[in-house]
C-alpha cells in the first residue's frame, strides 16, 4: 500500500522509519513559525526561560517570526510587544519579519514554502503552506513544545483526498472552491486529517488560489491541507526553497480515509452567511442584503487575482457614499505588483481605503464595525464578534462580490460587472 | 500519575452540531477576564439557574464537531470556574480538542453520548477500559481512547506541567 505526503514528509522527521495514519510520533519541525501576539509569543518568551531554563533556542534559523498583528501599532502596549519581539529575535538569532505582510503569505514568498518540508505554528492558517506540497500544521499553545524541545508530539493524520474536475466559470474564485467543499463533505469531514486536494480541475486554479484553499482548511475540521507539488508550483518554490529536501507526492495507492470527487463546472459564486463558517449558500439565492462595509483582504485572499478582478469590476465606477470599502493587499511584494500594474490606483479612484498590509482588518482590530452593520469579506472567519460588534454581521464572499457590492451597497452578484 | 476516573453528573447536553462554544458565556462577554464575573454570564442563556444548580465534578455533554468555529478559552475556564470537570462529545473539533487538552480539561470523545444521556443522569468515564457508564440508566458506551501525549497532557494538568514531566524524564 501507497503512502500520503503525510506520511512521507512525517516519516522523514520523525526519524526516517515508515510511519503510518495513526502512529504517534516525535517529528522534528523544518520550521517553527509565529506572529508576536500576546498571550502566545510573550508567554512562550517567558516559559522558554523561566519554566525550562532554557535561553536559546537550537538551531535559530528553524524559526521564523512575523510582525503582522498589530500593524501598524494603536497603544503603547502594543508597541512594548512589538519590542520584546524585535529585542528576542536580535538576542537568539532568529528571523524577524516585520511589516513586510500577513506572515502566512510572506512565509510562502520567502520559501517557507519548501515542498516536502515539515511546518508548525500556532495558528491554523499556516496550512495555505500546502498549496506548495509543504506539511504545515497550527499546533495552538502547544507550539510551546516547538520552542522548549527539538521535537513535538504528533499522531499522524489520515488524509481525505478531494479530487476536483472541471473549470471555473467567470466570477467564481478560489474560496468559492472552498466554501463548495465545505458545503458538499460538511464541517467535520476532515476532523483531525489531512485534506489533499488534487484532480485535473487544480490545474486551472492559480497558486494563489490553491494557498486560499488550503489555508482555510481548518473550517473542515482538517489539521491542514496539502496538493501535490506540479510543475507551476514547483517554479515558484525551487528559486525559493529554505531548506534542501525533497519533494514529495501521494503515492497513487495511498490509503485514504475518504475520497471525495467534487466537479467545479456549474459552481456559482458562494456567500457564507454568519454566524459560522459552513453555513454556504449560494449568493445569487441572497441577493439585496444591505452591507455598510466591505473588506477584501487577509490571509485568504488579497493577492493579485483578488485585486485584479476587484479593479476591474471597479474601473470606471464609484464606490457607493457612505459604503467603507477597505482593500489591503496581503503583502508588501502583492502590494507592489499591484500598484506596478496601475490596480491601485484604480482601486483608490473608485473610492476604496487602501493601506499597506495588515492583520488588524481581519480579526475587527480596525475598520470596526458597530452593532446592526453588516459586512461582505474576504477574512478568514465570519463568526460574531470577529470584526466588531458581537451584534454586527459577516457575509463571506469572493473579492469580485466584495467590489460589487461596494458599487450597490447590498450583496449583488459580480458576474453581471464582469 | 494516574488518571483519575471522572464522575459527575450531565448538567447540560448541547445537541446542535458544530456547536461554538462562545455561546457558553456569549461573544459580548468573551474579553471578561475576571473568572468569578464570567462564571456569572456562563450558561445564563440556557439556565438563568445553572451556577446555582451544578456540583463540583459534573460534566458537560456535546453532539458532533463540538468547538467548531474560532474556539476561545473563557468559555470552559468559566464552566471549570462553576466545578465543571470536563466534556463529553460525539466528536471534537480539533481547534477546540488540542486547546482544551493543552489547557489540561478532560475530553471524552464519545459516539452516540448525546442519546445515552438525560440531564441529571449521573455518569462516570473510566479511562482505562475507554467506557463512558451511565450510573442512573445501567447503561455503557466505548470512548476513543486518548493519545498517550494527550492523556499525559490531560494526567499531568495541562501542557506546561506535561512538558516539564517530559523534559524531566529525557
Amino acid at each position: 500500500m501507497g503512502r500520503t505526503l503525510a506520511e512521507k514528509i512525517l516519516s522523514r522527521v520523525s526519524g526516517g522509519a515508515d510511519v503510518r495514519a495513526g502512529d504517534e510520533v516525535m517529528a522534528r519541525p523544518d520550521f517553527v513559525i509565529v506572529y508576536d501576539f500576546p498571550g502566545y509569543t510573550d508567554v512562550i518568551f517567558r516559559q522558554m526561560k523561566e519554566d525550562f531554563g532554557i535561553e536559546r533556542v537550537n538551531d535559530p534559523s528553524r524559526y521564523a517570526v512575523f510582525i503582522d498583528h498589530m500593524v501598524p501599532t494603536a497603544t503603547p502596549k502594543e508597541e512594548e510587544l512589538h519590542i520584546q519581539t524585535r529585542n528576542w529575535c536580535a538576542e537568539q538569532g532568529v528571523p524577524l519579519y516585520e511589516r513586510r505582510g500577513i506572515g502566512h503569505q510572506v512565509s510562502a514568498e520567502l520559501g517557507y514554502a519548501t515542498p516536502g518540508a515539515f511546518a508548525v505554528h500556532f495558528d491554523g492558517h499556516i496550512s495555505q503552506l500546502g498549496a506548495y506540497g509543504t506539511l504545515a500544521i497550527g499546533l495552538r499553545r502547544n507550539i510551546l513544545e516547538a520552542f522548549v524541545r527539538e521535537h513535538v508530539s504528533l499522531k499522524v493524520p489520515h488524509t481525505t483526498r478531494i479530487n476536483l474536475t472541471g473549470m471555473l466559470r467567470k466570477g467564481v474564485m478560489a474560496r468559492d472552491v472552498f466554501h463548495h467543499i465545505v458545503r458538499v463533505i460538511g464541517p467535520s469531514a476532515c476532523r483531525f486529517q489531512v485534506m489533499e486536494v488534487g484532480g485535473p480541475g487544480l490545474d486551472h486554479i492559480s497558486l494563489e488560489g490553491r494557498q486560499t484553499i488550503c489555508g482555510l482548511a481548518m473550517f473542515t475540521g482538517a489539521v491542514t491541507a496539502v496538493m501535490n507539488p506540479d510543475a507551476t508550483s514547483l517554479a515558484y518554490t525551487d528559486p525559493r526553497n529554505r531548506i534542501a529536501t525533497p519533494a514529495v507526492c501521494s503515492d497513487p495507492d495511498a490509503e485514504y480515509a475518504a475520497v471525495h470527487t467534487i466537479d467545479l463546472t456549474d459552481l456559482e459564486p458562494i456567500i457564507v452567511l454568519p454566524p459560522n463558517p459552513a453555513n454556504t449558500r449560494n449568493l445569487s439565492e441572497h441577493l439585496g442584503i444591505e452591507v455598510q462595509s466591505g473588506y477584501l483582504g487577509s490571509c485568504a485572499s488579497g493577492r493579485l487575482e483578488d485585486l485584479r478582478i476587484a479593479a476591474q469590476i471597479l474601473k470606471g465606477r464609484r464606490v457607493k457614499d457612505g459604503f467603507s470599502l477597505h482593500v489591503i493587499p496581503t503583502s508588501q511584494d502583492i502590494m507592489a505588483k499591484a500598484a506596478s500594474e496601475g490596480l491601485i490606483s484604480t482601486l483608490v479612484e473608485a473610492g476604496a481605503f487602501t493601506s499597506s498590509p495588515s492583520c488588524d482588518y481581519c480579526f475587527g482590530r480596525i475598520a470596526t464595525m458597530t452593532a446592526g452593520q453588516k459586512a461582505v469579506s474576504t477574512g478568514t472567519l465570519n463568526v460574531p464578534g470577529r470584526m466588531g460588534s458581537p451584534d454586527s454581521q459577516i457575509f463571506l464572499v469572493n473579492a469580485a462580490a466584495v467590489a460589487a457590492a461596494a458599487i450597490e451597497g447590498k450583496i449583488t452578484d459580480p458576474r453581471k460587472y464582469l | 500519575m494516574v488518571l483519575a476516573n471522572l464522575k459527575g453528573r450531565v448538567a447540560w447536553i448541547f445537541e446542535e452540531e458544530n456547536f461554538d462554544v462562545d455561546l457558553i458565556v456569549g461573544v459580548k462577554n468573551i474579553k471578561i477576564t475576571d473568572l468569578a464575573e464570567l462564571s456569572k454570564a456562563a450558561m445564563e442563556s440556557y439556565d438563568p439557574e445553572f451556577a446555582a444548580k451544578v456540583r463540583p465534578g459534573d460534566l458537560i455533554v456535546g453532539a458532533g464537531n463540538f468547538g467548531y468555529g474560532h474556539p476561545h478559552y473563557p468559555p470552559l475556564r468559566a464552566l471549570a470556574h462553576l466545578g465543571l470537570r470536563g466534556v463529553i462529545a460525539e466528536s471534537f473539533s480539533p481547534g477546540f480538542w488540542r486547546g482544551e487538552i493543552s489547557m489540561g480539561t478532560p475530553l471524552v470523545s464519545c459516539p452516540g453520548i448525546v442519546a445515552g444521556v438525560n440531564r441529571w443522569d449521573e455518569v462516570d468515564v473510566d479511562w482505562d477500559a475507554g467506557i463512558v457508564r451511565n450510573l442512573t440508566q445501567g447503561t455503557m458506551l466505548a470512548f476513543e481512547p486518548l493519545s498517550s501525549a494527550d492523556r499525559l497532557m490531560v494526567e499531568t494538568g495541562g501542557l506546561l506541567p506535561y512538558l516539564k514531566a517530559q523534559m524531566q524524564t529525557a
